[in-house]
């Protein structure tokens, strides 16, 4: 039930885009983890593509606001970490070549 | 509001700071100023005062209030310093400039207003330098770029302060031996460590940042970042280390600048192998049109660094230093200004229209706020302008000069255009854009007042 809530969620996080890149949080690797206690509570550890970004406060409280929008959710926390550090790396190789990826 | 560190004041420095360089560029077509008159004339003051002052320093306190929160993942301290030390380096210059219009006749006011005018400029960049200062302090340690800022802002306070003594020697406040000799032989080092320390160095470590940000390559710390900090650093203590040579009628200032000069360009060297390997390593194979751009102010620098080498070994540097300051003022870092301006000001505005519906409505992406297709070929004028602009200047054509001061000033109002129509969201499809307020264009936006 929980797998399930967790894919529903990162679906849900496809609507936040990193207004640099172009693309939604979940395909740039952004999400680390998304953890569902209780099928209620979310718990969500994300990153940005770097440190001190003027649009880090922005792209936090949009995962928030989307993750506790999905039905089923009672409280959302998002705690952002740069452990480990964003790479280029970490986007799917789906959208890599959109980047112009190599 | 989440992302508090989006800086208020940075568009309004940044719209007095393209004013400044509008005005200046009108001046040089008018034939205001060098080449029409010698290089230390009251008009060429003017005119150097208003690029140095206006156009750079302005733009990069605009910039560095913005990004130094982001260089050390820190609030800015002292929010409401911005606004003051804007206020009082624009009086400060306005002052300043009379005093130089004083000097050349064209108006009737006492000369003791310059040291008056640079007492406002020490006030305004003094709280620039505390604002950021105080930022940079409570971050320590502080990553490799900030450092350079660090710098950067010294040199800044030792230019401001000589600036200041030369305003006092020259309105007959300040005399002496001493005093006279450091006014015929310390405005290379005033020059140098505004230009060369304050402005080049606080560019240099804001790129390595910004590049890496925007290009995405890796942020990595190199050893080679810290030799250019090293060098670069030994080369503006032998700047600032020429002082007292200058003073002394004796001489000494030539050795000590020639120096600094083989520290600076190896500092400049290695540096410029940072930024090709930071291009080469980068991730995302597009780049944008600020990053293109910026090479032209690479080439810019490189082109300095090199007719620098020729003019010293040619023995013809004094006779065509005013060459070499207008393509590293106008190439180097107007260039960079211009090109990093394109990406900044689309950027912020983004945070100041769309951040707040982010995953609540679909907004643009940054690069929906702009056309690079039409502003591309602007930058090229540019850079081509200022390429022909020095070379008129080094054979001495000064009218040919004033026709390309011309095409450089229509191709920065193309290029103010195109930051004008990402303001207003002119580029952004209707469709995206409908339902959003568009910002001021330059002025901030009032603070939400909090319901008691």
């Amino acid at each position: 039930m929980s797998a399930e809530k967790v894919d529903e969620i990162r679906e849900a996080l496809k609507a936040v885009i990193d207004p640099e890149l172009g693309q939604n949080v979940v395909d740039l690797g952004l999400i680390y983890e998304i953890e569902v206690i209780d099928d209620c509570v979310v718990r969500i550890s994300m990153t940005t593509t770097t440190r001190g970004c003027p649009a880090t406060g922005y792209l936090k409280q949009a995962v928030q606001d989307v993750a506790w929008a999905v039905p089923g959710v009672e409280f959302a926390d998002v705690e952002l970490t740069y452990d480990p550090p964003w790479s280029p790396s970490f986007i799917a190789p789906e959208i890599a070549g959109l980047l112009g990826g190599r | 509001m989440p992302g508090a560190s989006l800086s208020r004041w940075t568009l309004t420095y940044f719209a007095c700071a393209l004013a400044c360089l509008v005005a200046a560029e009108a001046l040089m077509v008018m034939g205001f100023g060098y080449p029409g008159a010698a290089i230390e004339a009251p008009e060429t003051l003017i005119l150097v005062h208003l690029v140095a002052i206006g156009w750079l320093s302005l733009l990069l306190c605009g910039a560095l209030f913005q990004f130094v929160p982001v260089l050390v993942a820190r609030p800015l301290l002292g929010e409401e310093l911005p606004p003051v030390a804007l206020a009082f380096v624009l009086l400060g210059l306005g002052v300043l400039l009379s005093g130089f219009a004083a000097m050349a006749g064209i108006i009737v006011v006492p000369l003791e207003v310059m040291p008056l005018g640079g007492l406002l400029l020490v006030i305004g960049f003094g709280l620039v330098i505390v604002s950021l200062g105080r930022t940079l302090w409570a971050a320590r340690p502080l990553a490799m770029p900030a450092r350079f800022v660090v710098v950067g802002l010294a040199a800044l306070a030792a230019t401001a302060l000589f600036g200041e003594s030369f305003a006092l020697i020259l309105s007959g406040l300040v005399g002496g031996e001493a005093a006279l000799s450091l006014l015929l032989n310390g405005v290379p080092l005033h020059a140098l460590l505004g230009l060369g320390g304050w402005m080049s160095f606080t560019a240099m470590g804001v790129s390595y940042r910004l590049l890496a940000m925007f290009m995405l390559a890796p942020e990595t710390e190199r050893f080679s970042t810290s030799i250019v900090l090293i060098i670069g650093t030994l080369t503006l203590v032998l700047i600032a280390a020429a002082t007292p040579f200058a003073m002394a009628a004796g001489g000494g200032v030539g050795g000590m600048l020639l120096a600094a000069a083989v520290t600076g360009l190896c500092a400049l060297g290695v540096y410029g192998s940072d930024m090709l390997a930071l291009y080469r390593q980068r991730k995302r194979r597009n780049i944008e049109l600020n990053a293109v751009a910026a090479i032209g102010a690479f080439a810019a620098l490189l082109a300095a660094g090199l007719l620098l080498v020729f003019l010293l070994f040619a023995g013809s540097l004094p006779a065509h230093v005013g060459a070499l300051t207008y393509l590293f003022a106008f190439g180097w870092l107007g260039g960079l200004g211009l090109a990093k301006l394109y990406k900044i000001v689309a950027f912020l505005t983004w945070l100041e229209c769309f951040a707040s519906v982010l995953g609540k409505r679909q907004t643009p992406r940054v690069q929906d706020l702009v056309d690079e297709r039409h502003a591309a070929p602007w930058f090229g004028v540019y850079y081509a302008a200022v390429g022909l602009g020095t070379l008129t200047l080094l054979v001495d054509l000064a009218l040919a000069f004033r026709f390309f001061a011309f095409m450089q000033l229509v191709a920065t109002l193309a290029i103010i255009r195109h930051l004008y129509r990402s303001r207003e969201l002119l580029n952004v499809p209707a469709d995206l854009r409908r339902g959003f307020a568009r910002p001021h264009p330059f002025w901030p936006q009032p603070i939400a007042r909090k319901l008691p």
